[in-house]
């Protein structure tokens, strides 16, 4: 199938006027500024299939949300090519933003004074949305997101997290077919990020909408994504399936044991022994080594088991390993 | 043009809810007539015109330029600089409809709502505190609407305009204090333009601040004749066009110069 979103050699540099120290510097300052280029986007380069639900990952600061704000059309690319269902987002500005949506976490779409349900009434008029749509639309979003209780209340009055669902709303009464969410879930509480993440799921799998997700909690991209997109400092790090994240980076399995007996020496080949006290031991090995069977049939014609419990690596620690151990950099 | 009018009305019924701000500004703007009608009252000393301004004419003007100090946000207007500082203009960008439409219906919205609570309701009380002139033909009432209206539309292309000084500026609001302070001298704001010499009167005619306030206040005395009406009309509107199309190409510029502050 045809890409719905192609990226390629996508590149932001922001300019920053840097003050300088003293009396002289800021009268040099006056006539001569002191300006510093700023890549936040550095040839970026993927391309998207419609009904992809893709995870868009990196620590702070890393271009996340400025590959996005390019992508819908809100900043202009220094250079390389952004095209999203044929448009490039922020020559056709108006056509473009109409076929999408997109929700910015840290703020609202909606209008502030206005209640929830004349914000919806007024996007209707704006994205000319067809009487009978829009009714559906929204009897059905009302209900999966619970909007009912603030539904009439002005949207500076609401919780974080009734927002936050409000504007997920929003973004979807016209039906885009595609769909931008720059950290849906940040600072919610568990239920409420629960909530959020099983109608991102129902949006993907029901309405096939395609959709890209930047967020800074992994379990929003265990729960949701298959395909990941990793960057930092600007930079492509990463593209391809959680598994394959998992499989090159997962980096070591651990298997926990508990003997029957005590035992002075426990260490076997192929895996190493990271803790040993009493009766229990910690083994750390690599699945390209060593299947988690043969180490349990290894350990078990050695010594008698009593309880083992194998742990795979978390997504957390994979991540955590890429940031900061710096593993994609070459 | 429904969805227009939706956020023309939107923007109408916010801007009556602020009571408070609203009753506030109507006092100080009375206020501040009443001194001004006073002085020019004093300063006329009796003669009983100057270069063609009645003692009556003075007093009406000063009641007129109060009035519409609201209706035109004459000392000045930051809605879209306060947007791109915060960065909420991000939201506006993501709607599908041209911006400056967009907020030309907010403008006039809040306009409407300025003239009946600030502007109607002062020129009533000063009907009642002074004598005042009034417009003397049914025609001459409809030109003053006419003004009025292309008045307003002419001031909203200007300031929007400035607004997006902050688009190449941080802290914008300095220039736009500057912008807005020629409003008060080349439109006839702080005196009637009659009243000042012929060249500067000349050189006024050449920017677009008349087209603000002297003319609405020409067209209420009835100091022109019927054909000088038209032409300031049609003025007025070819100020409101010309300044709209610039806005188009500095709005362009701006927007590709945009940084959407955190998040």
């Amino acid at each position: 199938m045809n890409a719905i979103i192609k990226v390629e050699h996508l590149s932001k540099t922001f300019e920053i006027t840097q003050s300088q120290k003293g009396w002289s510097g800021a009268l040099r300052g006056l006539i001569k500024p002191l300006k510093k280029k700023i890549a936040a986007v550095k040839e970026v380069s993927f391309e998207l299939k419609p009904g992809e639900l893709v995870g868009y990952l990196g620590p702070n600061g890393a271009g996340k949300s400025t590959t996005l704000k390019m992508l819908t059309g809100l900043l202009v690319p220094t250079s390389g090519v952004v095209q999203v269902n044929g448009l490039v987002p922020w020559r056709d500005r108006t056509k473009y933003v109409a076929s999408i949506g997109a929700v910015f976490g840290q703020r609202t779409t909606l209008w502030w004074d206005l209640p929830v349900q004349e914000s919806f009434d007024l996007i209707q008029y704006m994205y000319r949305i067809p009487d009978k749509r829009y009714r559906h639309n929204m009897d059905l979003f009302r209900d999966i997101l619970g909007l009912d209780p603030f539904i009439n209340t002005p949207v500076r009055s609401l919780s974080l997290g009734q927002r936050m669902r409000a504007d997920l709303c929003a973004a979807l009464l016209h039906d885009p077919k595609l769909l931008f969410l720059d950290e849906p879930t940040i600072g919610l509480d568990v239920v409420a990020k629960d909530k959020i993440r099983q109608f991102i799921k129902h949006v993907n799998e029901e309405r096939k909408t395609t959709i890209i997700l930047t967020t800074h909690d992994l379990q929003d991209v265990e729960k949701l994504c298959e395909r990941v997109i990793i960057i930092d400092h600007g930079q492509l790090l990463f593209d391809g399936t959680l598994e394959a994240l998992n499989n090159r980076f997962g980096g070591q399995r651990t298997l926990q044991v508990d003997f029957a007996e005590t035992y002075p020496d426990v260490s076997i080949e192929g895996a190493g022994l990271i803790s040993h006290e009493g009766l229990q031991a910690t083994y750390q090995f690599d699945r390209d080594i060593l299947s988690a069977s043969d180490l349990i049939s290894r350990l078990s014609n050695r010594y008698k088991i009593s309880d083992l419990s194998v742990r795979e690596p978390a997504i957390e620690d994979t991540i955590r390993r890429i940031y900061v151990d710096k593993l994609l950099e070459n | 043009m429904r969805l227009f009018l939706k956020i023309l009305r939107l923007s109408f019924r916010r801007q009556l809810t602020y009571r408070t701000a609203t009753l506030a500004g109507l006092v100080t703007n009375l206020f501040f007539g009443v001194l001004r009608a006073s002085v020019l009252i004093a300063l006329f000393n009796a003669q009983p015109s100057v270069n063609g301004l009645t003692v009556k004419g003075a007093v009406t003007f000063a009641g007129l330029t109060q009035g519409v100090i609201a209706y035109l946000s004459i000392f000045g207007w930051w809605d879209i600089m306060q947007s791109i500082e915060k960065g909420s203009i991000g939201a506006d960008l993501l709607k599908p409809m041209n911006f400056f439409t967009y907020w030309l219906a907010q403008d006039i919205g809040r306009a409407a709502a300025q003239f009946v609570t600030r502007g109607l309701v002062l020129m009533i009380a000063f009907g009642f505190l002074f004598q005042i002139t009034l417009p003397a033909s049914p025609a001459q009432w409809l030109a003053f609407a006419f003004a009025l209206i292309l008045s307003g539309l002419v001031s909203f292309a200007w300031r929007f305009i400035i607004n997006l000084a902050a688009f190449w500026s941080p802290n914008a609001i300095g220039f736009g204090r500057f912008a807005f302070s020629l409003t008060w001298i080349f439109s006839g704001f702080a005196m009637p333009l009659r009243l000042f010499p012929d060249w500067f009167q000349q050189f006024c005619a050449f920017t677009p601040f008349p087209a603000m306030i002297n003319t609405v206040i020409e067209i209420f005395l009835g100091t022109l004749t019927p054909p000088e009406t038209l032409q300031a009309l049609l003025l007025q509107a070819a100020w409101f066009v010309g300044l709209s199309i610039l806005s188009q190409f500095i709005l362009k510029a701006g927007i590709r110069r945009l940084v959407i502050q955190g998040g």
